[in-house]
């Protein structure tokens, strides 16, 4: 997001937290994201006024009405595509993004690839915890075939997609992995985010110990194994065979990928210029273009 | 009542230049004061195939094509069958011979003007000039403005050259010179030229987007989709010089969740669709009327389901656009008539979903989207311009707060102290998720409540002659244009007939029709689409029984087959 034009504030983390009461489940990695949303925020000093944060259908996109901001409660699937207008609109704002694995892969899928590729500037933090915790525990794209679940009762047929490959492939801009149970990485990475100016992708497991049962806190922990000290972030070929690790038991927790490309908002602005755009721009050489 | 107007129809292979050939003659006789509606047919491949344009002009207004045309201009065979059924006595007939690809049978009554027209074009040595040469023909024969025609050549092609504009003249007096010893036998004619009027020719198409513009709009995502991109490409072309932003986006849901997302940041959006799009919408539609956010959705009707006949007119989208949503959602759906409409109601549509915060959808149909007509030139300062009622930023801010007219005030991101959700959840008052019974119910009676002030703000439906009536018509959209000519044409022979044209089409505007009702003995609703969906409304909200009359051949009616109607059911 476009944080660098906006005025900072000094604000402390509890200052980002809304009235709303959190209403997930004890133990739920969530819990532990959304505090470093908070920190996040407050580091980055992000005026609240200056914040839309957007969101589709799922536990995790209950989220905005935890956070004292600008928010949109969307529909299942819709939060990018939403959040792109809204960008686009108002490039003076920042627009986060919050929503689980179901919403932004499965019903969402369509609009992923083209956040990604046009470059779109905001920041989606995507809360992956391998299945549909609000419609009480289904499969979803990122959950392994081992997971018995709800309509799964046999073990999934399904082999699971590599969000972080599938985000460097398309062309997003900051790709970025982290576990809940490290909100002190999770709200750095999220702050990197944000500061970035293009599409930022943070991809969060989250354990769900209501209906994941075999995405443990522990299993994540045991999972995720942080990005070398000397790994090159503009390195595509490297990020890619980094996230590739997670397909065997070694998933990264870092920054992977952070390139500098022209973002979908400054583009329109050179297409603005380069008419000569202007607030006061005489319509009637529009009308004049129609005359017999 | 003696014809005053004349009706040319060119017919070819596209790429002829069939269509640019229609173009000079609309140009060249608005320029000559003349009134211009345009028809055209494209061929289904994206080159070749049979191509149509139909001019009608008058020095009077004209609301439609025409029953059918006075003169053929026929550049090949395919063009001579294909109109051979409509060529009556009295038409004039101008085909391409002799070395023409055709030798066609001249009807009896048939006035016939064979001019070689790739002939001349080959001794030219440019088989692309035989439009011009059939151009230069038509002039003479026809006594289409040889000033202005002149003029619109010239400045189509001054900029590709001097050689290349001296070479189309030359064809174009080369076709005025091969005419100039024939006897006309025809009585048609293009009137002599009077003082042009300030007007513009414009398609339905391009008529949206500049009403989009001149409504300051600021936002507009699409998909491409016949028979509505034009509207894209004209907003694209235009938007950022007002310094507003264009995208395409990856499907019709995402373009609509992108409007939403950019009216919730406070600037004037909209997309632009065809039938298989709203559908997509639909869901969408439902988040716009719950989280109480304007949005613009204008509808270019193509005959379907499914793919349908994607290039073809049809008006059978009522049924999606009043009621396509899941729950029970608000929203305006308006209708335009006529390609100035197009202009002036897409201006408006902007304000009612600002002022209404809510989705407004306006329908257009493939026969507006292509048509171009001369409308008045639009005036700048004359175009009004409402916008969403803000929060004054005084006490503590809840977005959606009941009021006495159901309107909240919004605040836009970047307000202090105005932060709130817009949310698809049923909320209460200060937009925080509420089930309870009674706060659903309140909240039903303030999206639909807000809407019962729409009535009174847009102009009353027009009624089309006095006094009681034997037969009363109802049409929307397209379809009025024709029925004003049947009624004018029926009135003139005596029958006691009218007219009433909503262009409001839900919420319906009850009273109205039934005052109308009450001064006919039968109503008939004639409409382009299978199940008479107007019908069906009328018979669902008022106490008439209408008369449904529906054709859905993917062409739009001819006044004659309106006024045989009525005749019929007197």
């Amino acid at each position: 997001m476009s944080i660098g034009s906006v005025k900072r504030v000094d604000l402390k983390p509890k200052d980002y937290k809304s009235e709303v009461p959190v209403v997930w489940c004890p133990g739920c990695g969530h819990h532990g994201i959304l505090s470093a949303v908070y920190r996040a925020l407050s580091d980055a000093g992000v005026d609240p006024s200056r914040l839309i944060c957007i969101s589709g259908i799922g536990c995790s996109s209950r989220t905005p009405y935890f956070v004292n901001s600008y928010k949109m409660h969307t529909l299942h699937g819709r939060a990018g595509a939403v959040a792109t207008g809204a960008q686009l609109a108002r490039p003076d704002m920042a627009v986060l993004v919050l929503g689980g694995d179901g919403d932004g892969f499965s019903i969402g899928g369509g609009h992923m690839p083209h956040m990604a590729r046009k470059n779109v500037d905001i920041t989606y933090v995507l809360f992956d915890n391998g299945i549909y915790g609000l419609t009480k525990g289904q499969y979803s794209p990122t959950s392994r075939p081992e997971m018995k679940a709800y309509t799964t009762p046999y073990g999934g047929p399904e082999e699971p997609m590599n969000p972080l490959l599938y985000m460097l492939t398309y062309g997003a801009t900051y790709v970025a992995q982290a576990f809940a149970g490290k909100p002190g990485i999770c709200a750095d990475l999220i702050r990197g985010g944000l500061e970035h100016r293009g599409f930022s992708y943070i991809n969060i497991y989250s354990q769900c110990p209501t209906f994941n049962q075999i995405d443990t806190i522990e299993f994540y922990r045991d999972l995720v194994e942080t990005v070398p000290k000397d790994h090159d972030v503009t390195d595509l070929g490297e990020a890619i065979t980094l996230s590739r690790q997670s397909s065997a038991g070694r998933a990264p927790m870092g920054l992977l990928y952070k390139v500098n490309r022209p973002t979908l908002d400054q583009r329109m602005h050179a297409i603005v210029e380069g008419v000569g755009g202007s607030p006061d721009y005489d319509l009637n050489r529009i009308i004049d273009l129609h005359r017999p | 009542m003696g014809k005053k107007d004349l009706v040319i129809r060119v017919a070819g292979e596209g790429g002829e230049g069939v269509i640019s050939t229609g173009d000079f003659i609309a140009a060249a006789c608005a320029r000559a004061g003349q009134e211009i509606y345009t028809f055209k047919t494209f061929p289904a491949e994206i080159k070749g195939g049979y191509a149509m344009y139909q001019v009608r002009t008058s020095l009077e207004p004209i609301f439609n094509q025409g029953d059918t045309f006075d003169v053929l201009c026929a550049f090949n065979g395919e063009a001579y069958e294909v109109n051979r059924p409509f060529l009556r006595p009295g038409t004039a007939f101008v085909y391409d011979y002799p070395d023409g690809d055709f030798e066609p049978e001249i009807p009896p009554g048939v006035f016939a003007y064979p001019i070689p027209m790739s002939k001349t074009a080959k001794e030219l040595k440019s088989y692309r000039s035989k439009n011009m040469v059939a151009l230069g023909a038509l002039s003479i024969l026809f006594n289409i403005c040889e000033k202005t025609l002149v003029e619109v050549i010239v400045d189509k092609f001054k900029s590709k050259g001097p050689e290349n504009l001296n070479f189309n003249l030359e064809a174009f007096h080369k076709g005025r010179s091969l005419v100039e010893s024939v006897v006309k036998e025809d009585p048609w004619r293009v009137d002599d030229p009077v003082d042009p009027k300030d007007v513009l020719i414009i398609s339905g198409n391009e008529a949206v987007g500049l009403g989009a513009i001149l409504g300051h709009l600021r936002f507009f995502s699409a998909y491409p989709i016949t028979p509505a991109t034009e509207i894209a490409k004209f907003v694209a072309t235009h938007i950022p010089k007002v310094m507003g932003v264009l995208i395409q986006a990856e499907d019709e849901i995402a373009s609509l969740s992108q409007v939403l997302g950019a009216s919730y940041a406070g600037k004037r959006s909209m997309t632009a669709t065809s039938g298989p799009g709203l559908a997509l919408m639909g869901e969408m539609l439902g988040m716009a009327s719950m989280s109480e956010t304007p949005v613009l959705v204008v509808n270019v009707q193509r005959g379907g389901p499914a793919t349908g006949m994607p290039t073809k007119h049809e008006q059978s989208d009522l049924f999606l656009a009043i009621h396509g949503s899941h729950g029970d959602a608000s929203r305006i759906v308006l209708a335009v008539e006529d390609v100035n409409d197009c202009i002036h109601m897409t201006a408006e549509a902007l304000n009612l979903a600002e002022h209404f915060q809510c989705p407004v959808i306006l329908l257009s149909d493939g026969s507006l989207a292509f048509s171009t007509q001369t409308v008045p030139a639009p005036k700048v300062d004359a175009i009004k311009i409402v916008d969403r009622k803000r929060w004054n930023g005084e006490g503590e801010y809840k977005r959606y707060i009941l009021t006495d007219d159901g309107i909240s005030p919004m605040a836009d991101p970047g307000t202090p102290g105005g932060m709130h959700v817009a949310t698809g959840l049923e909320h209460g008052p200060t937009g925080a998720p509420n089930y309870a019974s009674a706060n659903h119910e309140a909240m039903h009676r303030k999206r639909f409540g807000k809407l019962d002030a729409v009535v009174n703000l847009i102009k009353p439906t027009q009624v089309d002659g006095e006094g009681h009536a034997d037969v009363g018509i109802i049409a929307w959209g397209s379809t009025i244009g024709v029925v004003r000519e049947a009624v004018t044409r029926l009135r003139a022979e005596g029958v006691k007939v009218k007219g009433f044209y909503p262009k409001l089409m839900w919420p319906m505007p009850v009273a109205q029709y039934e005052e109308f009702a009450r001064g006919c003995n039968k109503i008939l609703v004639p409409e382009v689409n299978f199940q008479g969906q107007l019908s069906h409304f009328i018979r669902a909200e008022t106490s008439l029984a209408p008369i449904s009359m529906t054709i859905c051949g993917g062409i739009p009616f001819i006044p004659i087959q309106i006024m045989n109607k009525v005749r019929e059911t007197l």
